[in-house]
């Protein structure tokens, strides 16, 4: 077992984790943040993703204790003062989500996008949540969300 | 009231949970003292389990004790059967089944069926502890292709099981059929593989068990789609009263049929509750889930059209070899016999057809209802067939479909098939489709394509549909003091939205604030009977149990609304909210009444506060026919195989939109899953070991957001069903039955200069180009 910190969604945290536990286990099971989804175990669906140090990562694929000394934002870090985040709002109205469990992750990927490519289009969009899977809407309420949130997060 | 009302695009109640990351999925589920379990699946295709040894794993830490098949049968627990729709042979004698108990007992017949349960305080120390368990397996041949396991010779899955063989069936006038053929002046034919496909809902299968000992009773929970039958199934299973067994969906993440079946885990689960004393949960992961989680499709046909020499068809034959996998499931033999022979023809009015079938056993992950369940296979038989008859007969593929199409005025019309075709007007529907389609500028779009050394092709791809599930729906409604209403209903939602759309039937019924309308569904205790989700049902029985229901409550109030009036019943009218005395044009709101409804002093003799409370059951009488048609426009490379969708279009006629933005979700998503299908997801066994090839997403590939073209819909409402109040026909499933055809009949229409003739899904860029390379030798 390894003592690390790190910074969970604003408030420091100190956690016991196993070498081998990852990421996405110690969220979910160590800190109750159970917003962060996992949906396989090769890397490929994207509903375990969380901001760390404002990157876009996968926390299925990073172990624990790599996050030590991170600042680690989740799904549930997102809206602030009880304001839904703009991607959130954007979400909703578009219709860019049915059974929900895609979409954390799709949500924090469309965030990060937003925040690194100011001029995003379609392409660029489709492009970009090419880690994240979704079984139900189809992509294209998605798409629409994430133009429809970027632009709201552009103010 | 009207931006609530039937016909609004309401957004979302459920949003607001799930883009917090606040919802409640199964992993999320944590009671005290939970412990976890793991099964230990079979690594072969067929073997013989020689023995077991689980000392050195129940030695391990954190270990509370190991489950094993022989455990299973000395608790004398029973194998669960299959609710197959057809269960009889074409002679009258019962389908071939094969016992189907929760662990493979003394053989395991396909990779990924439970040899064992490890259950230990955590989920780490019960995978550490598998990895001991000992068994020792004599492999045995396996077959895990249908064509192959009904030859002679085949290896045999079970022992008193002659050649592989579940059932036949048929459907149909044979002679009528043979006739037409017999008398054609063209017929056409093609072989034709539905390829074996899986669902994959972004969130694994799993469940939590609990057992109190102080009342002997259970609680599961568990990420499925329907409580109330699997609740039965389980304590069949266990031998226990089904209300000895509380049942209960969380939020589920996507179901799309398999999170139907009765499944081998839970009733494990909950043995292994009450054996260890314990809450226990089981998620699986993803490598798990493409073992064991039910396939769909897998069938292969041989589709035959008649038609004269102008193209009208005649008569339609079809024969299928349905693989059903190592056991019967839920409703396994009935998918390639009953619920592929229901739509066949499609759209189109063919005098004579004959539909044959047989359901076989292979060494493979048993299939059970995905998205359409037989009806998509239907789908792609006729709109292949007739594409491949406007090829090789030179008609043009736009003009045979027109002149084919059931004119309106042949409805309401019960095809050979025996399916009551009531509404809609499929000439109508198709040729909006055409129209938003812009034929005028394919041929410039065709040269663009060309000059960047591509191939474009468009097809359009109409459809017949019908609705299926359990055809009774419970639904209860109790007003609060506080003005809340809950409404329970024994439909469920995996996604679909109908924490919205239920209760915006009510708040348009009632004339109440949607805003104060809670939702239940899901739970065995809220409702008596459930018939959650399957089948395009939701609108179509769960729809119209909220109307009755809500009805009631109308009749009901308006017996207090006339006596808060002082006017008779009879002279009460009820629109938007408002009862009216036609006479005295007094009025008094349904919020008045309801909340009049809880003082005793207001109320006439007879009635008692909260008795506008009303529980009723809905029976569906006859299923519908939900149709509409499909279009796509292709580019295809033939130097790499890539196909890309470049254009979509789909006008579907559901009958009236209760919520238009609920709709086009679901009609999105069934084509993205007929894309997935007809262009990149294929579940593949090996043919000599039986291995699961495709055993992870690096192995099976899903629709991204890339793969997906722009999508451009439309309704056609104008025919509702008078099958039922709502006038609903189901949208499920819909997406799922013209996409596979619409896609890859444009992908042929683009290489038809390269002499590429049929192709079949998933249409990969290896085996795309591979069939240009084919056809230029």
């Amino acid at each position: 077992m390894s003592v690390i910190s790190l910074t969970v969604n604003g408030n420091p945290v100190t956690v016991d984790v196993e070498a081998r536990s990852l990421l996405s286990r110690v969220l979910r099971d160590q800190l109750s943040l159970t917003g962060t989804h996992v949906g396989c175990d090769t890397s490929q669906c994207g509903a375990c993703v969380v901001h760390v140090d404002g990157k876009p990562v996968k926390s299925c694929t990073m172990l624990a204790v790599q996050a030590a000394g991170t600042d680690v934002t989740t799904i549930e870090g997102l809206a602030r003062d009880g304001k839904l985040h703009p991607m959130q709002e954007a979400f909703r109205e578009n219709h860019g989500l049915q059974c929900g469990f895609c979409t954390p992750g799709m949500i924090m990927s469309a965030v990060a996008l937003a925040e690194h490519n100011p001029d995003l289009d379609e392409a660029a969009v489709r492009k970009g949540l090419e880690g994240n899977l979704c079984r139900c809407t189809g992509y294209q309420n998605i798409v629409h969300a994430v133009l429809d949130g970027a632009k709201a997060m552009r103010g | 009231m009207e931006k609530y009302g039937i016909g609004q695009p309401v957004r979302r109640k459920e949003d607001v949970r799930f883009i917090t990351g606040t919802g409640t999925y199964i992993d999320d589920v944590a009671p005290e003292k939970l412990t976890h379990a793991f099964v230990l699946r079979s690594p072969f295709a067929h073997a013989k389990i020689l023995s077991i040894d689980t000392s050195e794993a129940e030695a391990m830490p954190g270990v509370l004790g190991i489950i094993t098949g022989k455990d299973w049968m000395a608790e004398g627990f029973t194998p669960i059967p299959t609710k197959s729709g057809v269960a009889k042979k074409i002679d009258g004698s019962p389908l071939n089944q094969p016992e189907r108990h929760c662990f493979a007992i003394d053989r395991a017949r396909y990779v990924g069926e439970p040899v064992a349960v490890v259950v230990a305080e955590t989920l780490n120390q019960a995978q550490d502890a598998a990895e001991l368990i000992e068994v020792d397996y004599e492999e045995l041949p396996s077959v895990t292709d249908a064509r192959r396991a009904l030859e002679d010779g085949a290896p045999r899955i079970w022992d008193d099981i002659e050649g592989n063989f579940c059932l036949d069936f048929e459907l149909g006038d044979k002679e009528a059929t043979d006739k037409a053929f017999a008398e054609a002046d063209h017929v056409v034919s093609l072989d034709l593989v539905n390829n074996r496909v899986t669902a994959v809902p972004i969130e694994p299968r799993g469940a939590v068990a609990e057992y109190d000992a102080a009342s002997d009773s259970y609680k599961l929970q568990n990420a499925t789609q329907n409580v109330h039958a699997n609740r039965a199934t389980f304590a069949d299973v266990l031998k226990v009263p089904a209300d000895a067994i509380h049942h209960v969906a969380p939020d589920v993440g996507g179901g799309f049929g398999a999170k139907n079946s009765g499944y081998p885990e839970p009733p494990i689960l909950l043995y292994a509750a009450k054996q260890f004393g314990r809450p226990v949960k089981w998620i699986n992961d993803r490598n798990e889930g493409f073992q064991s989680d039910t396939h769909g499709r897998a069938q292969f046909s041989k589709v035959e059209l008649a038609l004269d020499k102008e193209g009208k068809f005649l008569g339609l034959r079809t024969r299928t070899i349905g693989d059903i996998g190592a056991y019967c499931w839920t409703v396994g033999p009935f998918t390639p016999t009953g619920g592929s022979a229901r739509t066949q023809g499609g759209a189109y009015l063919i005098p004579a057809m004959y539909y044959s079938a047989v359901a076989t056993f292979t060494n493979t992950m048993p299939t059970d209802p995905y998205r359409g369940a037989g009806r998509p296979e239907a789908s792609y038989q006729i709109e292949r067939i007739v594409q491949h008859a406007a090829e090789t007969l030179g008609f043009d593929q736009v003009e045979l479909r027109r002149k084919n199409l059931m004119p309106a005025d042949s409805l309401p019309r019960k095809t050979p098939m025996g399916l009551d075709v009531d509404s809609g007007d499929f000439p109508e529907v198709f040729e909006r489709t055409l129209k938003m389609t812009d034929r005028a500028g394919f041929e410039e779009r065709v040269s663009e394509s060309r000059e960047k050394g591509l191939r474009r092709g468009f097809s359009i791809a109409p459809y017949l549909e019908c609705t299926g599930g359990a055809p009774k729906e419970f639904a209860g409604i109790a007003f609060e003091k506080d003005g809340t209403v809950t409404l329970r209903v024994g439909s469920q939602s995996t996604g679909m939205g109908h924490e919205t759309s239920k209760p915006q039937i009510l708040a348009h019924t009632l004339g109440i604030d949607f805003n104060k309308v809670q939702f239940v569904q899901a739970d065995t205790k809220a409702t008596p009977i459930g018939g959650g989700h399957g089948g395009s049902r939701n609108l179509e029985v769960g729809g119209n149990a909220v109307l009755k229901a809500a009805n009631a409550v109308v009749d009901k109030a308006k017996v207090l609304a006339a006596h808060l009036l002082n006017s008779n019943t009879d002279d009460m009218e009820f629109a938007d909210g408002t009862f009216t005395d036609v006479k005295t044009k007094q009025t008094v709101s349904m919020d008045d009444v309801i909340a009049a409804s809880f003082e005793k002093g207001r109320l006439p003799d007879g009635m008692e506060p909260g008795s506008l409370d009303t529980d009723s059951t809905f029976e569906r009488e006859v299923i519908s026919c939900p149709n509409g048609c499909h279009a796509a426009e292709v580019e295809v490379d033939p130097e790499t195989g890539a196909v890309r969708v470049e254009h979509y279009w789909v006008i579907d006629d559901f009958g009236p939109i209760i919520n238009p933005m609920l709709a086009d979700g679901q009609v999105m998503g069934g084509v993205a899953q007929g894309l997935g299908q007809a262009l990149m997801e294929q579940i593949v066994y090996d043919d000599e070991d039986g291995q699961l090839v495709t055993g992870s997403l690096m192995d099976y590939a899903l629709p991204r957001a890339d793969s997906m073209p722009r999508m451009e819909l439309g309704y056609y409402e104008d025919a509702p069903t008078a099958k039922n109040p709502l006038g609903v026909k189901g949208a499920g499933e819909a997406g799922c039955c013209g996409a596979p055809p619409a896609i890859v009949n444009a992908v042929l229409e683009a290489l038809r200069e390269d002499g590429v003739t049929h192709i079949d899904m998933p249409l990969t860029p290896e085996k795309v180009w591979r069939a240009i390379v084919d056809a230029k030798r």
